[in-house]
């Protein structure tokens, strides 16, 4: 857990994997990818290597609309490495169209007007020339 | 089945030790024909010449929990607790502590190092890295083990490992285990998750653990009616405890709060604040869990009987969008107090693991001390405190004493036995004829929490 001590320290950088790489590589192309079970019909979300719902190793890739709601939110008040001078700051538990919760950052509107069933859409942050993370803005 | 176990415990209790030696190692000696006896009738016929004529009551009792139930027989007892006062950053590391609980549980039993066969830890934060913790630990107190154990299910790892000690004591395997939780989180914290973590969880800027249940809160309250004096009278209760507790945090000891100390404390990540939320710091607690027969011969006369453990892992882990305001305790809950033969208003006191104060509310809807929605509601009508009608976390629960890292779930079992043994100064349920116990143990990715657990004890 993280400890909220005041001083500056970098934002963690996501470290991609085998199995994340073409996600982080579609996010630098602005665009947000899900692994899809084939069998099951549906999508999956933190990515990892196999179908929670079959158990086999065959999930696909591919890039979806970012289109969804808010299920629920918190406002950070105590930030966490590279968050220093964003709080307060709302996070998103976002409910995409697709069927997949996905946690993000909430941009382009004040913490105290994010509401539960917001209607968002995906918006990508660079951090890096490799790595553009997702966030979540009013649709 | 309440009735029989009022029965219970009222009529039989005063005969029992006397008479029931010899019923008790019988039925010890044979529990594949329990086990395999398909009609009541059956076993009936069988086993009068034993003990039905010395104790009546008991045995319906006992034929009223489930068969599958592993601890209906009470084979397995809990005769010694320890526990060190909880400080933040202290300095010291988790053999230390380790250390002063063991010496606690040893000078208790009058047991040496030599006499332990079974051991069974928690994961300390602070030793993350060593994957041998459980070699270190023995060597470090001279123990040779013939089972030991490290759970790994966060604050739930501690009534699971009276549970999984339980086991191994009807295994076979060993005969008196000591169960030893320390952490130093609040001086060291070396924890590193992998999996999603890096990638999904720690770049987003959420505040962990007060991330996570600030979601839940604000989940619940879109639900349901989420009345945050009620969240504030749990506060309360539990400090109430802490205020009469020396081991709790010396500062939180001193401080009295009330309702609105709670409602005005800071944001941490609204709608959680600062007093919804545990302290980490360093401290440690452990148990001596033995078999009956042995605790008879040793003449060990204070004991708390474990007689029904439930857990759950990752509860609805393969679904995308769960409701995440119902919990794994929505299983193991009402699985638990049916095991035990128990109504919620047979519960004498609940003593939850209690990370944040909604998850002890959650707990007591999902338990059924209350209906879905009206857990704030059933907090601020019912008298939490020790004379109350629901004592809760009568010692201040880690809400209020401070969490000793990953040792933490054994705060609560700790006192739950400590009442039991009419040993809570200051703060002493009247007829602590039993208990419930939970865990929680874990915060995954955009849901509520990994392990649930609860575990019922009775004198």
């Amino acid at each position: 857990m993280s400890n909220g001590e005041r001083p500056r320290r970098p934002r963690p950088m996501p470290s991609p994997t085998q199995t994340t790489k073409f996600f982080w590589d579609a996010a630098k192309q602005g665009k947000l990818a899900l692994q899809y079970d084939p069998v099951a019909k549906v999508y999956q979300f933190w990515p990892r290597s196999i179908s929670v719902k079959t158990g086999k190793r065959n999930l696909e890739w591919r890039t979806v609309s970012g289109h969804g709601k808010v299920y629920s939110y918190t406002i950070t008040y105590v930030p966490t490495a590279g968050f220093e001078d964003k709080v307060p700051y709302a996070i998103g538990l976002i409910e995409l169209d697709e069927g997949v919760r996905i946690i993000g950052n909430m941009i382009n509107v004040k913490p105290d007007e994010v509401k539960v069933g917001m209607p968002v859409k995906v918006a990508f942050e660079r951090m890096s020339d490799d790595i553009s993370y997702f966030c979540f803005e009013p649709a | 089945m309440a009735k029989a176990k009022t029965k219970r415990s009222k009529a039989a209790k005063p005969a029992k030790r006397a008479a029931a030696r010899p019923a008790r190692k019988a039925a010890a000696k044979k529990p594949a024909k329990r086990v395999r006896a398909k009609k009541p009738a059956a076993r009936a016929a069988k086993k009068p010449a034993q003990s039905a004529a010395k104790k009546p009551a008991a045995r319906a009792a006992r034929k009223a929990l489930p068969r599958t139930n592993f601890l209906r027989d009470r084979d397995v007892c809990i005769v010694a607790y320890g526990e060190t006062r909880v400080e933040r950053r202290s300095g010291k590391n988790a053999y230390e502590i380790t250390a002063e609980v063991a010496e606690q549980l040893f000078a208790r039993t009058g047991l040496v190092p030599k006499d332990i066969d079974g051991i069974a830890f928690t994961v300390p934060q602070s030793e993350a890295p060593n994957p041998f913790w459980s070699n270190y630990a023995s060597d470090y107190l001279g123990i040779t083990p013939r089972w030991c154990q490290k759970t790994d299910i966060g604050g739930a790892s501690a009534i699971g490992n009276v549970a999984r000690a339980a086991m191994a004591i009807k295994a076979g395997l060993c005969e008196t285990v000591m169960l030893l939780h320390a952490d130093a989180t609040s001086t060291q914290n070396l924890s590193r998750f992998g999996c999603y973590r890096n990638e999904f969880w720690e770049p987003v800027g959420i505040q962990g653990p007060p991330g996570a249940f600030g979601f839940l809160m604000t989940r619940y309250a879109a639900q349901y009616n989420l009345d945050y004096r009620g969240l504030g009278a749990l506060a309360v209760a539990q400090r109430n405890g802490a205020n009469v507790n020396p081991n709790a945090y010396e500062p939180f000891r001193k401080e009295k709060i009330s309702i609105d100390t709670y409602i005005n404390s800071r944001m941490v990540s609204y709608p959680l604040r600062l007093l919804d939320s545990v302290m980490p710091a360093d401290g440690g607690n452990g148990l001596i869990v033995t078999s009956t027969a042995n605790a008879r011969r040793r003449g060990w006369t204070k004991r708390a009987y474990p007689i029904a453990y439930r857990e759950i892992t990752n509860f609805l882990g393969a679904e995308a969008c769960p409701d995440i305001t119902e919990t794994g305790f929505s299983v193991v809950g009402p699985e638990a107090l049916k095991q035990a033969g128990m109504k919620p208003k047979d519960v004498k006191m609940f003593h939850p693991y209690d990370d944040f104060l909604i998850a002890v509310m959650l707990k007591l809807e999902q338990f059924g001390f209350c209906k879905r929605g009206q857990g704030s509601q059933f907090l601020r009508d019912t008298d939490l405190s020790p004379t109350g009608r629901l004592p809760i976390n009568t010692g201040g629960g880690q809400i209020s004493c401070g969490q000793p890292g990953l040792a933490g779930g054994g705060l609560n079992l700790t006192e739950a036995v400590r009442q039991m043994f009419g040993e809570a100064e200051g703060r002493q349920v009247p007829k602590p004829d039993n208990a419930v116990v939970t865990g929680i143990g874990v915060i995954p990715y955009g849901r509520n929490w990994g392990t649930s657990n609860a575990m019922v004890l009775v004198r």
